[in-house]
């Protein structure tokens, strides 16, 4: 009986949970679909009450994405293509130099005990926390000062500073799990530490070092503030464009929605590369450490 | 005794001289890497970090104005009394602090419960959680405008759903206490993934005979969850926490795009102050002020995190 | 406390059988352990009595009554698993009442049982500490205090030994068995040490490749095996195990010289009659060095050594190397004859490894 009455209420609540995960689920996958789906919308079709789910596709949103076709507006200097282009430039520069600098001192800060090394770890900890705006009230005038305003060189830096602190605290995380031994037998043997950084220990990260690029560049990449800030015309990058793409016509709904689709592609396929080292990523290495 | 001549005769001592110079050597060259591996990031991060607070502080207590280089008049701690006793501000402290409120607990209860539903093994599970993750990946403007675009009052897609099921159109972006919920939804909706992918891994990292010699002790599955999945995730659990706090607390970009500020200045964020005063006044030094406050704040809570971090590596 | 009935158990995952039809009764208050090699099913079927795996065929019972649905909350068992499963976030004390407040049991009562197994482990300052603060011996003997307190139906014990000390360990066993026969708890026990099993059992169960070898009490398990896989898997060390080959007058020695005869080694007139090939077992503490040429024969002794007090001795078949015990305490490198007590024969059927002692087969 009393048997009976319990698996009731096991089966009540398992269909709570159900419920409830099924709604969280179309809370979530609901406007990425939505997104997705206006990306292929005519402006005729975006204001239409009831919201159409069949129509026939537009691609002017990607052909101004993509610099095709007539959407290309010759008005204005920078188009929505240039505004991709100084994205990549500026993200794979800024990944590759802040994964270097980031695998040197996360070396340094995983093998060697130096003086202030706790201060330089949560000095490194604290920049992935600093609230960009604050920094960007005196690079305002740093950037004019010195003629970095408006460059991509300018971006590229910021995206150095930016994840530099992640490259390193992730690459200390993969440098900790490379045993000792590995140095200390080709230093008994005669070769020098740097002999055995390179040609040793390196390959033996070299996994960690492609996921840690993969952070660094999901981070440049979706980088909004400084960008808005440090760039007027001729540097701005996709996500900075996109945001300013309300003309005389309105917002270019569609023209947003076919950037954001273009601008998640990328990231999904990191993140489906680096999935495994996901939560190293997210927490600095911390976690993926105990 | 041939042995013990050599140690200490001359040749002993050259020999202990040679090793030393040698312990020296190794002991500089490691130095030496020390130095040479960390001053790239170092350099990079005085100049764009140490260099920018300590000017930052400087500016704070001057009345100056980016747009006219010449005036920089020096008021001591002017800008900070005017700031903090100016009603505004601390409007847009309540209204920042209503928002990491409402977006931290929200994603904290639904991360958690979805995490604890994903940490189960099931069929299609990987790509179930690929798939959750997506919100995590888009950049925080296109959240903004996406969910700009679903908001609108007379042809977005949510007042259309709603008004299906009956309930009036709401003017979601036009509305103070409407606008932050809003944006609370939009936040929500992209940070709770975050939280579900290390709740999953903290509740999959508590081993499978913990959970057994749970359920053999008679435990029902909601006092399992409280007694042993809750509090032996909680370190990392308080790590996600915090970590939410501090991004929530900045959060600026999202409401560039959402809202403006609007409407009127109702949704400005703290971050969104500082970007307004220094980049549409020009009021720079009352800018770097609101900057040093904010910068308090994150740093203080960025102690709080690490303290715990390093608790937890000396408790594990 | 109840009688554990299992009824043509199997268990299997995918295509891999790792229990094959087992049948048993645990009465009440006996204490029973499953003895055999890793990956034999002695875990997986206490796993399966505690509700932690799914039966596929055959029945548990408790009492009579069938539990195959019942979930382990709702079985009333209580376990102690292999490598620790303390709760690390909560203190000793808290560890222990841990299925009390589960069970939402009163404070007073909690407070009283807590007090009687304080009293019965002797625990009394580790109460307040935690788990990762005890040596591992220590947790385990929390471990069991958390099991026993709330008078389970039946004490299901996976190797709880095995990961502590040696020194230690001796000491845990035998207060293990001190407090089951204390308080007559039906106890299920998880080993593939033989010595703990013959230690602590009132029955052994012995399994192999997912089945049940033998049952039956220890000293009948060691003096008869009902296989040569029973004979070599219990005592320490492990039986000899030497073919014979009928010969002229006895059964030889494998490739050696030396026939056993009828009159000296009081070899049974089946076994001289059989026309089967046959393996003999002998335990080494049934092999001794003599000078006696009445009841010794001559095979040549390798080695004579020392076990602590004991000393054994080898000698050679063939190829084979055997075993024996030395009672004469004769000095290293000393010949002898070796003398095999017809007490201590065992006899095999080579082709299937059972006994082929009429007794036993009758």
């Amino acid at each position: 009986m009393t048997h009976a009455k319990t698996s009731t209420i096991d089966l009540a609540a398992r269909w709570l949970v159900l419920g409830l995960l099924l709604v969280y689920t179309i809370y979530n996958v609901g406007p990425i679909f939505w997104l997705l789906l206006s990306s292929f919308k005519s402006r005729m079709d975006l204001f239409t009450m009831p919201p159409k789910l069949f129509f026939t596709p537009d691609l002017s949103g990607y052909q101004s994405v993509f610099g095709v076709g007539a959407a290309k507006d010759s008005a204005s200097a920078v188009g929505v293509f240039d505004s991709l282009i100084n994205s990549i430039i500026v993200s794979v520069a800024g990944t590759s130099l802040a994964v270097f600098f980031g695998t040197l001192s996360g070396y340094v800060c995983s093998r060697f005990n130096f003086i202030g090394k706790g201060d330089f770890m949560f000095f490194v900890l604290s920049t992935r926390m600093l609230p960009p705006v604050a920094v960007l009230v005196f690079y305002h005038l740093m950037f004019a000062r010195l003629g970095l305003a408006d460059t991509r060189f300018g971006l590229v830096l910021v995206a150095i500073f930016a994840n530099v602190g992640l490259a390193t605290w992730i690459m200390k995380g993969f440098f900790d799990g490379v045993p000792k031994e590995v140095e200390q037998i080709a230093i008994v043997n005669g070769y020098t530490r740097m002999y055995a950084f390179t040609r040793l220990v390196l390959p033996m990260v070299k996994g960690g070092i492609a996921a840690t690029a993969g952070f660094c560049f999901i981070f440049a990449w979706n980088e909004f503030a400084f960008a808005s800030i440090l760039t007027t015309t001729q540097a701005k990058t996709l996500p900075v464009k996109i945001s300013a793409a309300s003309g005389a016509t309105g917002i270019e709904w569609t023209q947003i929605c076919a950037a954001g689709v273009v601008l998640i592609i990328p990231v999904l396929i990191f993140f489906y590369l680096i999935r495994k080292h996901l939560l190293m990523g997210m927490t600095f290495g911390v976690l993926g450490r105990s | 005794m041939s042995d013990t001549n050599a140690s200490s005769g001359p040749g002993a001592r050259a020999a202990a001289h040679a090793t030393r110079q040698n312990e020296l050597r190794k002991r500089s060259s490691g130095r030496l890497m020390i130095f040479g591996f960390l001053s790239p990031t170092l350099a990079i991060l005085l100049f764009m970090v140490a260099y920018p607070i300590f000017s930052l502080i400087y500016y704070s207590f001057y009345n100056f104005s980016a747009l006219r280089q010449a005036g920089m008049k020096p008021v001591g701690l002017g800008n900070y009394t005017f700031l903090l006793s100016d009603p505004e501000l601390w409007e847009r402290f309540i209204f920042t602090g209503k928002f990491v409120f409402i977006c931290v607990s929200l994603q904290m209860l639904i991360g958690i419960f979805v995490g604890y539903q994903m940490q189960k093994n099931f069929r299609g599970r990987d790509v179930i959680f690929t798939i959750l993750m997506m919100p995590m990946m888009l950049s925080p403007v296109v959240v903004g405008f996406l969910w700009r675009y679903m908001l609108n009052s007379e042809w977005g897609i949510i007042n259309f759903l709603l008004s299906s099921v009956g309930i009036a159109k709401i003017d979601w972006l036009g509305q103070t206490n409407a606008a932050l919920w809003a944006a609370a939804a939009a936040d929500t909706w992209m940070w709770t993934p975050f939280i579900v992918l290390l709740a999953t891994a903290a509740f999959r990292g508590i081993p499978e005979t913990i959970y057994e010699a749970a359920e053999v002790d008679g435990a029902s599955p909601a006092y399992r969850f409280f007694r042993i999945t809750l509090p032996m995730s909680a370190p990392v659990l308080f790590i996600a926490l915090i970590l939410r706090l501090i991004d929530s607390f900045k959060q600026y970009d999202l409401f560039v795009a959402l809202t403006g500020g609007g409407p009127g200045s109702s949704t400005e964020t703290v971050s969104f102050a500082v970007a307004k005063t220094a980049f549409s006044y020009f009021y720079t030094g009352e800018a770097s002020a609101l900057a040093v406050i904010l910068l308090v704040i994150i740093i203080g809570l960025s102690m709080i995190l690490v303290r715990h971090l390093t608790k937890m590596g000396e408790k594990y | 406390m109840a009688e554990i009935t299992l009824k043509n158990l199997s268990i299997e995952f995918g295509s891999f059988k790792a229990v094959d039809d087992v049948s048993l009764t645990v009465k009440d208050g006996e204490f029973v352990v499953y003895l055999g090699p890793s990956g034999c099913g002695k875990t997986t079927t206490l796993r399966c009595i505690a509700g932690l795996v799914k039966a596929t065929h055959g029945e548990v019972l408790f009492d009579g009554e069938r539990v195959n649905d019942l979930t382990a909350s709702e079985r009333n068992i209580a376990m102690v698993f292999q490598f620790v499963s303390l709760y690390p976030h909560l203190t000793i004390k808290e560890n222990i009442v841990f299925p009390l407040k589960a069970r939402g049991i009163a404070k007073s009562e909690i407070a009283r049982k807590l007090d009687w197994v304080t009293d019965v482990f002797k625990l009394g300052d580790e109460l307040r500490r935690y788990p990762g603060a005890l040596p591992p011996g220590a947790r385990q003997k929390v471990a069991l205090a958390r099991a026993v307190i709330r008078d389970p139906a039946v004490l299901l014990l996976d190797e709880p030994l095995s990961a502590i000390d040696e020194q230690f360990r001796e000491e845990m066993r035998w207060e293990l068995g001190h407090l089951q026969r204390q308080l007559g708890v039906t106890t299920i026990y998880v080993t593939h040490d033989q010595r703990e099993a013959m230690s602590l059992a009132d029955r052994i169960v012995l399994m192999n490749d997912s089945r049940i070898v033998q049952v039956s009490q220890p000293d009948r398990m060691f003096f008869d095996p009902v296989n040569v896989f029973a004979g070599q898997f219990i005592g320490s060390p492990s039986m000899n195990l030497i073919d014979l080959v009928p010969v002229e007058g006895g059964l030889r020695l494998g490739e050696s010289e030396v026939t056993l005869t009828p009159e000296r080694d009081r070899l049974p007139e089946w076994a001289m009659a059989s026309k089967r090939p046959l393996k003999l077992g002998v335990r080494p503490l049934n092999v001794h060095l003599t000078d006696d040429q009445a009841t010794g024969v001559p095979l040549p002794v390798d080695d004579v050594f020392s076990v602590g007090r004991e000393r054994f001795f080898s000698f050679r078949i063939g190829d084979g190397i055997y075993q024996g015990v030395d009672k004469r305490q004769s000095p290293a490198g000393s010949a002898g004859r070796v003398h095999f007590e017809p007490e201590g024969l065992l006899f095999f059927d080579a082709a299937t490894g059972r006994r082929a002692d009429a007794e036993v087969a009758a």
